[in-house]
């Protein structure tokens, strides 16, 4: 080898590693573990698909956004007029936008996306269910004629399933649309999706209609995101500790306090849609007595669950539907709290006598109840507690476990009497499907048909003209579920989200009720 | 030869049936179905008939069998009922992933665990013997889950010498091609081991002794060749059993693969996915099988001459 030769190639490598260093201090990339549960979400395709990805928020745009509180905002709909009667809705949508592929956004793509729906075999139709017609006023403006009153429209279309999907290729790529090619107007353009492995994102560098709940509108700072599917959360965690990754977009409850312990890594949470809660079937003795059912929901002591169970991270419930809703604000005597004065004073009315071993007792027979749950180990250590603080006021529960996935069939049978169990959904129709007398054993795990809950639960679903309406019927038939106690409140939990500090700086404010784009237009990573 | 090679065919086709009356009827009696992983609140009271009836689960179970079985000859796997993708597609997306962990992991049970158990063999009742023996027994009964954690603990997080998970890349199949393997190790090196010792007691092997032959040759002429025949039955046997046997570790390292497919189905009774799969591994035990008694009659002319 000659001099010469060789301090070129000295010099060359020198140079490609002042290349590669310099590239790697100035790359926004970055990656994202999804949380478990969305392992295996087979495709990027909103109208088609039962299962969507967190990064598929990041692919669209939807036309509204939702906020922390639960509120709705202008995102790709600027402004928008409801009809008095309910019976139209009017958008202005945003100007300048465009899809993925060039395609503008306007009225005509509005209208031919709506229009999917109702063309599409699925089962996410039915969110479009209410709208007759779309009328293209203008280009910016659309005009949606209902065939009913749908006071929920602006929650289905801030839902990810009506996420604006460019029509033209979705009709052009067929079963393709969402697998190998995807079309949003969103921040990120999909690269690449292996199922099952990882989706690689690619910023949209044209993009500047970012949320308003967003501090950035656009384009995003990250320039390329690598979401990583995981099943189990201790790799995740072992992945987010060596610095495989740089975040994890879910982690359990189990694993905040060993992520805390890191000094690289770091919690964020936001506020979560989960509710946990103790279903009490109102059909079998002795819970289909009312004194019975309110006396074992009082015994439940919130507190001590969420600082023994849940270290202290997330909040008390006291209703079924989470804080953020606005039918959640019932009426301070509908709150279910922990009251074991009142739960022993109902027991002793009934007739169920304390005996000398700690368990009540009623014509020779024992309060002793079943109390079913499911393996996963959070679960099983949530439900010893409670049947410790069942004993407490005299109720003896004989735990059974079920798996989770066989446990909506035993349901189905209907012979459990309590249960532990935990639903995620953020909006008040949830009352309707646990507690709907239609849907006994499951979802009404309660086996509770109440006629007049039934005809508050029709002016909620049904009755209602406007959002306004709905609220305050859906408050109503919350309150009066909650007065007949079908299931004792216990546990908010929020979503908890780990990352890297020394790899990405995350905003100090997060309005918004779950991952997506008005967190993620904020997101860098450190350089 | 050709003939027994058909009947052995054939024979399979009984054993095909048998294999799919009992996973799609296993499966039907699991409690839970997919409809519960559609239904989402404020869907319509009516929208479960209608889905039951789309995906003809409405029918009678004889019924919906025989649709199936009809379809699955022909080769048509059906669409997921809620991955809303055609089966095949997905089979085919994590089949490769599947075939190549569980291939590398044969390779190296194969490898390492014939090498062993010569060694052992060799050194009968000595303590490289034992020392072999020990560490089969404990790498045969360390649950695959634990291990692969233990190695992942160990190589990806302590040395950082492999990604924790993952499939970029070789580097990334290490771990969990040793998890995998080293299970099979333990097996393949102890029927190597008896199978020599056993050999080596034979009378042709006084035979060679007597004509002179150095030992070493001796054993690595004769005797393996001799051992190596149960060997070869257990590693076609295992075909089926490694495919299988990846479904947990896939789950741990992140790989996909039909394991992770068919854990996600089965937790969301996506039906046709859930039957694919398990057919799938159902039919690479069958295989195995088959590769096994046919490599058999290859191997031993007192085999060969009897099908002749």
């Amino acid at each position: 080898m000659t001099h010469s030769f060789r301090k070129t190639l000295l010099s060359a490598s020198v140079s490609l590693a002042a290349m590669l260093a310099a590239q790697a201090a100035t790359a926004q990339e970055a990656v994202f573990v999804m949380a478990g549960n969305e392992v295996g979400a087979p495709t990027y395709n909103p109208i088609k698909a039962t299962m969507l990805n967190t990064a598929t928020g990041l692919i669209f745009d939807r036309l509204v956004s939702q906020a922390a509180d639960l509120s709705y905002h202008p995102w790709l709909a600027e402004s928008w007029e409801e009809a008095a009667d309910g019976m139209s809705w009017t958008f202005h949508l945003k100007q300048g936008v465009t899809f993925h592929n060039g395609e503008p956004f306007n009225a005509e793509a509005v209208k031919a996306w709506i229009e999917l729906f109702k063309t599409t075999e699925g089962e996410n139709a039915y969110m479009a269910e209410a709208i007759a017609s779309v009328e293209v006023v203008d280009d910016q403006t659309v005009k949606f004629v209902m065939s009913r009153p749908e006071p929920n429209l602006l929650y289905n279309l801030s839902s990810t399933f009506m996420s604006v999907v460019e029509p033209k290729s979705f009709a052009a790529l067929g079963d393709d649309f969402g697998v190998t090619e995807v079309y949003g107007t969103g921040p990120f353009k999909l690269e690449s999706f292996s199922i099952g492995q990882e989706t690689v994102l690619v910023r949209n560098d044209d993009y500047t209609w970012g949320p308003q709940l967003a501090t950035n509108h656009g384009p995003a700072k990250i320039a390329r995101a690598t979401f990583r599917e995981i099943p189990e959360d201790s790799t995740a965690f072992l992945e987010l500790k060596t610095g495989g990754v740089d975040m994890l977009l879910s982690v359990p409850p189990d694993l905040t306090g060993e992520i805390e312990k890191e000094a690289n890594l770091a919690v964020v949470t936001l506020p979560g849609a989960d509710v946990w809660y103790m279903p009490i079937n109102v059909t079998k003795a002795p819970f289909d007595d009312i004194r019975v059912r309110e006396a074992a929901a009082k015994a439940i002591n919130q507190e001590e669950i969420l600082a023994s169970v849940f270290g202290g991270v997330g909040s008390t419930a006291d209703t079924f539907l989470i804080s953020a809703l606005p039918e959640s604000h019932v009426s301070d005597g509908a709150k279910i709290h922990y009251d074991p004065e009142r739960a022993n004073a109902l027991l002793d009315e009934a007739g169920w006598v304390m005996g000398a071993d700690g368990v009540r007792a009623k014509d020779g027979q024992p309060l002793k109840v079943t109390l079913w749950t499911q393996s996963d180990s959070i679960f099983r250590r949530l439900t010893e507690v409670v049947q410790a603080q069942l004993k407490a006021v005299g109720i003896e529960a004989e735990i059974t476990t079920f798996d989770s996935s066989m446990i909506r069939d035993q349901y189905k049978t209907g012979e459990q009497q309590l249960a532990v169990r935990s639903y995620n959904w953020d909006n008040a129709d949830i009352v309707d499907w646990f507690f709907g007398g239609d849907r006994l054993g499951y979802p009404n795990v309660s086996m509770f048909n109440d006629p007049k809950a039934e005809e508050l639960r029709t002016a909620a679903m049904t009755g209602a003209k406007n959002m306004d309406e709905r609220i305050a019927n859906f408050t109503a038939y919350h309150e009066y579920v909650l007065s007949q106690f079908p299931m004792a409140p216990i546990y908010q939990p929020v979503q908890a989200m780990a990352y890297n500090k020394d790899r990405i700086s995350v905003p100090e404010k997060i309005d918004a009720p779950s991952f997506g784009s008005a967190m993620f237009m904020d997101l860098e990573v450190k350089e | 030869m050709f003939a027994y090679l058909v009947r052995r065919v054939l024979m399979l086709v009984p054993v095909f049936l048998a294999v799919s009356v009992v996973i799609f009827s296993i499966l039907h009696f699991i409690p839970g179905d997919p409809i519960d992983n559609l239904l989402k609140p404020g869907s319509s009271p009516t929208a479960r008939a209608e889905m039951e009836m789309r995906y003809g689960l409405d029918r009678p179970l004889p019924v919906q069998y025989g649709i199936w079985l009809s379809k699955v000859v022909q080769g048509d796997l059906g669409t997921a009922i809620v991955a809303r993708r055609p089966v095949a597609d997905l089979i085919a997306q994590s089949l490769p992933h599947s075939l190549r962990l569980g291939g590398l992991a044969l390779l190296f049970s194969t490898v390492v665990g014939v090498g062993l158990g010569i060694v052992a063999a060799l050194n009968r009742d000595r303590w490289p013997d034992r020392a072999v023996m020990g560490g089969v027994l404990l790498g045969s009964t360390l649950p695959s889950f634990w291990l692969g954690l233990i190695l992942m603990l160990v190589f990806s997080v302590w040395l950082g010498w492999f990604p924790v998970s993952g499939a970029r890349g070789w580097g990334s199949l290490v771990l969990p091609v040793l998890t995998i393997g080293l299970g099979g190790t333990a097996l393949v090196a102890r029927v190597t081991r008896v199978s020599m010792i056993e050999a080596a007691e034979r009378d042709f092997v006084l035979l060679l002794h007597a004509k002179g032959l150095s030992p070493l040759r001796i054993q690595l002429r004769h005797v393996l060749r001799h051992a190596l025949m149960p060997v070869v039955t257990i590693l076609a046997l295992r075909i089926g059993w490694i495919l299988g046997g990846a479904v947990t570790v896939e789950v741990v390292f992140a790989r996909p693969g039909l394991g992770t497919l068919l854990i996600k189905s089965l937790s969301q009774h996506d039906y046709p996915v859930v039957q694919a799969c398990l057919l799938m591994l159902a039919m690479a035990v069958m295989l195995g099988t088959l590769l096994g008694d046919v490599l058999q009659a290859l191997m031993d002319p007192r085999v060969r001459a009897a099908l002749a």
